[in-house]
């Protein structure tokens, strides 16, 4: 429909960052120090700059996307930027290497930056993929409606169970206690129930099923029953066959049949509520990654700065 | 029988200023007021609620204090000046009639007493007497007409009778704690808000709750109960089943009020025209147009209790045949002071009548209000007084020297560059004031010149109550917008055959202004509201088009002599002007130059409704938004959801920029194929909610934006306006969440997030709503915070075309 981060001013970053790129590239590529390239050589203090300048530039974006009133471009701009110049700084740091690497801060460095760069590749698929997923999922249904639908529906449920007869009663309150929504990290990642909850619903679902079976099948039978006790009772039992003749089999059968639509309803709802849970975690789990890498990222590049010029 | 100089019917600021005055002065007067207590309407606001006392400028001179507080507070205050002046109110005295004329009018009341007046003031005010149920034991003690505080009451049975808002609002605040009872005479509740007949039906069919409801019921009578049950009472219905008897403890009627006007009118009284909006004309000293009957307050006009204070005191003084001047002339003389002359505030009123044929029908009274309302500006020669593409909806009247009107687009090569002067007594600007969009022109100023700018509402307020003025601008604006949008360059004699046969056409949304297949015999200039084209394609129809305000429909069929193409609809409720197709097709005979245009536009038209055709997805996006009302908006937020990570970030951009609260929910609002419209003020062409604003606080500045000033006084009229739901109630605070606090140490708020006021700030709640950011550089924060570049905010107009070229 219109401009994304990804196309923002025509790629705008998406060039500046290849140019950085084939510019760092051509100069590592030129120049051919006494003894290979390495951190150490012009070239790579001048690429190491740049890639430490990059990194508190994208640090910054932080920062930034927080200032609301703040007219320093626009955060769709600087998240161009932090994408196109963050992928472009696995170019840059890894010429400023010049594929020396050891166990030592300096590849700490190096292998924290690559994280966070992957853990941010990740999110700008999940940015790409989900949101559509989301709103296909949702169909103009908000996460409060459909709690609020399911609330409803458990409550038709329960009420109805309780008509049929005391062990359905007990069996669908069981059955609802156990099914979650959300749930901890993993529950919400993996957008779906614990598998017992699913076991039950389905054990729910089919002793339904048996009762009514049995019930249709045995229809005409305890129908002539019924009628019989009827017709032999006392007076004064009238009014206790009036209330079974109520709870005659061929409603209990409609009864039911209509308990098994509202848990099938339900289950629907929930699934896709969790489904929609699952989104969501997944839109955010990434930045858990990502930020506090980032920082550890800060910390070992400051001390690989460090370490640099003291050893000098 | 009891006799007095003058009687006073109402006891509301204006009515309580006149009896004290009155008191004050020694002259014999009654207060009749039919309530049991002062001050009615003020009265029934809610507990607590904080009562402003605008306009701030105007002086007070009232016996009885009036300054902005609670409403216990004025109340208490008023009592008190009531007693100190040993003022002759008299309670529970409901007028039924008054007759008669100076000297000698004779009021009747309720009871069937009479009270002789040689003067009567009239200050009832506008809201009119709660209507009773007429059924026998309708004034038993327990059955009431109003409802303070739903929580006073527990474990009672209590019928509520009603089926509108308020009724609806108690039921569900009663069952709370009480057994309920809902009489509704119909079979359903259509008269009450979707949200609240959507919660009764809820409550009514959830067992749970103890609310019944009796459909297509009345009451026949009510009778008290005293055979020592529990019960004070005993209900009679009459139901489609026939008679029902219930028990209770107490009836609330919620039937609505009776308005003002057929008792007003009973009196002699006569209003300038139908519109629910019009006052009985006054003149300057109040008198109506039954000698000895002045009117003050609401019901004149005044809504202000201010300005019905001063009334009050300046009517006893014109009965008493005293001058006085009026409490705003100093205000007036301030305005004045670009007028030469202006000093003689009654000699510049009078100047300016004489001058400005539009404001010559209207009273002295209305004239003064206007020109509180308004601006007199003495600009430089050549100072632009607004731009085209500005949306200003002030209307300016020229009082000397002339104006230049430049209109189209200045930046834009194919508008002919011509320029139409205004000279002394015209007036201008009446366009955007009727289309509700942005100027059509750039007016610069002449030399010498002054001008009187007016805001939208006054001169609205006008048209409503003097038809003159009404049909003035009117007729100027079929004119000029026949000029600007089909014949620049034609006089306004080539024009008159046209003009001559143009109507003003109303439609609701939805309508059809004509159908595809139609012979078409006329073309369509739409003055305000928006339509859609659209037309049959594979048995299901395709809208191809939306046209706002101020172009035209239907050159086709005349253009081309055919049938109608495409049928035309309105997407919002929508005028337009019908102009006859014969008297048009003479006027491109005669003038080739209106020919070439229209063709032109015929042919731009023909080639975009092809391509639309052949893109059906645009289309149903557009019928999407025109359901959700997009089609009256100026600028409207959307979010792509194939882009939105559901950050909030907007939301949070809005709350931070805004002392904490956000005036924007994203997750709420409709969802078409991506394209989400979350609750967010879409700045109407008319905006709904500037409806009913008391102190005139909803504005709308040059770039669009309808924001609210600091004069809001919090009465929630506008959030209840909004059918969008764009506007609540809120309590901006001053504090900051600071960055790096919260980002280093964790503690304190997160930038962004909604925030409480501080204690000393208070807690008075102020409508809030988007102003577009307006104070800050840069456009509207949400947009600019949304990362992915989800979030945009356009005009329909831009998104239709945007939409249309995409796919």
């Amino acid at each position: 429909m219109h401009t994304s981060f990804l196309t923002h001013m025509n790629f705008r970053w998406l060039r500046i960052a290849l140019l950085v790129t084939a510019g760092a590239v051509a100069v590592y590529a030129w120049h051919d120090p006494i003894g290979g390239p390495n951190g150490g050589t012009w070239v790579g203090y001048g690429l190491g700059g740049l890639g430490a300048a990059i990194i508190l530039l994208l640090l910054w974006y932080g920062v930034r996307k927080r200032r609301f009133a703040s007219n320093a471009g626009t955060v769709r701009g600087w998240l161009s930027a932090h994408v196109y110049l963050g992928l472009a700084l696995i170019v840059i740091a890894t010429l400023h290497t010049g594929f020396q690497f050891g166990w030592n801060i300096h590849t700490v460095a190096y292998a924290l930056m690559i994280a966070v760069v992957l853990s941010g590749l990740y999110g700008v698929y999940a940015y790409r993929r989900y949101p559509v997923q989301m709103t296909a999922n949702r169909t103009g249904v908000s996460p409060q409606a459909m709690l609020e639908e399911i609330g409803s529906l458990e409550q038709q449920a329960v009420e109805l169970a309780d008509r049929i007869d005391d062990s359905t009663h007990q069996i669908v309150l069981r059955s609802l206690r156990n099914s979650a929504i959300g749930g901890g990290v993993l529950a919400q990642l993996r957008g779906g129930r614990p598998k017992k909850s699913e076991k039950a619903e389905a054990r729910t679902e089919a002793m339904l099923e048996e009762k009514n079976r049995t019930l249709v099948a045995s229809l005409d039978e305890i129908k002539q029953r019924e009628a019989d006790r009827i017709m032999r009772a006392e007076s004064t039992m009238r009014f206790v066959a009036g209330q079974l003749s109520e709870a005659q089999p061929g409603q209990q059968v409609a009864r039911i049949r209509e308990l098994m639509d509202l848990l099938g309803r339900r289950r629907k709802l929930v699934q896709r509520l969790n489904q929609d849970i699952q989104h969501r975690a997944l839109l955010q789990i990434w930045l858990y990654f990502h930020v506090p890498l980032s920082i550890a990222l800060l910390a070992a590049l400051s001390a690989h700065i460090v370490a640099v010029f003291a050893y000098w | 029988m009891e006799r007095y100089r003058v009687a006073i019917v109402g006891s509301g600021p204006a009515g309580l200023s006149a009896a004290c005055h009155a008191a004050e002065l020694g002259v014999s007067h009654v207060l009749l007021e039919s309530a049991p207590h002062c001050a009615n309407t003020i009265y029934r606001y809610q507990r607590g609620k904080h009562v402003m006392a605008e306009p701030a400028v105007l002086p007070l001179r009232a016996p009885l204090p009036f300054d902005a507080g609670r409403r216990e507070e004025i109340l208490t205050a008023w009592d008190q000046a009531v007693n100190d002046h040993r003022t002759n109110i008299r309670f529970n005295a409901t007028v039924q009639s008054i007759a008669g004329e100076r000297g000698d009018f004779t009021l009747t009341l309720a009871d069937g007493a009479t009270v002789a007046a040689e003067h009567v003031v009239l200050g009832i005010g506008v809201q009119g007497n709660l209507r009773k149920l007429g059924r026998p034991g309708e004034d038993l003690p327990f059955v009431q007409y109003q409802l303070d505080d739903p929580e006073a009451y527990s474990d009672e049975t209590i019928v509520v009778v009603g089926a509108g808002d308020a009724a609806i609002e108690n039921a569900l605040g009663l069952v709370e704690q009480n057994r309920v009872i809902i009489v509704n005479t119909r079979d359903e509740f259509t008269r009450a808000k979707d949200a609240n007949s959507q919660a009764i039906l809820q409550a009514i069919d959830d067992d749970n709750v103890d609310l019944e409801c009796f459909y297509e019921s009345t009451v026949d009578r009510i009778d008290a109960l005293e055979d020592g049950s529990d019960y004070s009472g005993q209900l009679t219905l009459d139901t489609k089943d026939g008679k029902a008897e219930v028990p209770i403890h107490r009836l609330i009627a919620r039937i609505g009020a009776i308005p003002p006007r057929a008792f007003v009118e009973s009196c002699g009284v006569r209003f300038p025209s139908d519109e629910s909006a019009a006052v009985p004309e006054v003149t300057a000293e109040y008198e109506s147009n039954v000698p000895g009957l002045y009117i003050v307050g609401a019901l004149a006009g005044y809504p202000l209790i201010k300005q019905a204070m001063n009334q009050g005191y300046e009517v006893i003084e014109y009965i008493e045949g005293r001058e006085v001047e009026p409490a705003d002339t100093p205000l007036l003389r301030q305005k004045f002071a670009a007028i030469p002359g202006g000093d003689d505030v009654p000699a510049t009123l009078a100047l300016i009548q004489q001058r400005v044929p539009m404001l010559a029908p209207i009273t002295q009274l209305q004239l003064r209000e206007f020109l509180l309302d308004s601006e007199v500006h003495a600009p430089a020669e050549g100072e632009v007084l607004f731009r085209y593409k500005d949306y200003s909806n002030s209307i300016y009247s020229i009082l000397e020297g002339e104006v230049e009107i430049q209109p189209g687009n200045p930046d834009d090569p194919k508008t002919p560059r011509t320029s139409i002067p205004l000279g002394q007594g015209q007036f201008f600007g009446e366009m955007s004031l009727i289309s509700g969009r942005r100027r059509s022109a750039t007016v610069v100023a002449g030399r010498n010149c002054i001008v009187i700018e007016s805001s939208r509402r006054s001169l609205l307020t006008l048209m409503y109550s003097v038809e003159g003025v009404r049909r003035v601008v009117e007729e100027s604006f079929l004119l000029r917008a026949i000029q600007s949008q089909i014949a620049p360059g034609c006089s306004t004699d080539d024009l008159s055959e046209v003009v001559g046969t143009a109507t003003v056409e109303k439609f609701a949304a939805g309508d059809t202004v004509f159908r595809e297949g139609d012979t078409g015999d006329c073309l369509q200039l739409i003055r305000r509201g928006s339509v859609t084209i659209s037309r049959e394609i594979g048995g299901r129809e395709i809208v191809l088009a939306y046209v706002p305000a101020g172009q035209y429909v239907g050159e086709m069929a005349l253009v081309s002599d055919s049938p109608r193409s495409a049928t035309v609809r309105a997407a919002v409720a929508t005028e337009t002007v019908r102009l006859e197709g014969t008297a048009f097709k003479r006027l491109m005979e005669q003038h080739p130059d209106v020919r070439r245009r229209v063709r032109e536009v015929y042919k731009e038209r023909l080639t975009e409704d092809m391509d639309m055709a052949n893109r059906t997805q645009s289309g149903n996006i557009i019928s999407f938004l025109v359901e959700q009302g997009v089609g009256e908006a100026t600028d409207v937020l959307l979010i792509d959801e194939s882009l939105c990570i559901r950050c909030d970030y907007c939301e949070s951009a809005c709350a931070s920029t805004h002392g904490g609260v956000s005036r924007l929910n994203r997750e709420a609002g409709p969802t078409f194929a991506n394209v989400h419209v979350p609750t967010s003020c879409r700045h109407c062409e008319h905006p709904h909610c500037m409806k009913e604003c008391p102190p005139d606080a909803i504005h709308r500045n040059a770039n669009g934006e309808v924001y609210i000033d600091d004069t809001c006084i919090g009465c929630g009229n506008c959030e209840k306006n909004c059918p969008y739901g764009v506007i609540r109630m809120g309590t901006e605070t001053k504090r900051r969440p600071s960055l790096w606090t919260w980002l280093l140490t964790g503690l304190g708020p997160e930038p962004g997030a909604e925030l409480k006021p501080k204690k000393k700030e208070g807690d008075r709640k102020k409508a809030v709503k988007c102003d577009m950011c307006r104070e800050l550089d840069g456009g509207p924060a949400c947009v600019r915070a949304c990362p992915t570049g989800a979030a945009l905010r356009v005009s329909p107009e831009a998104f239709f075309e945007m939409s249309g070229k995409d796919d």
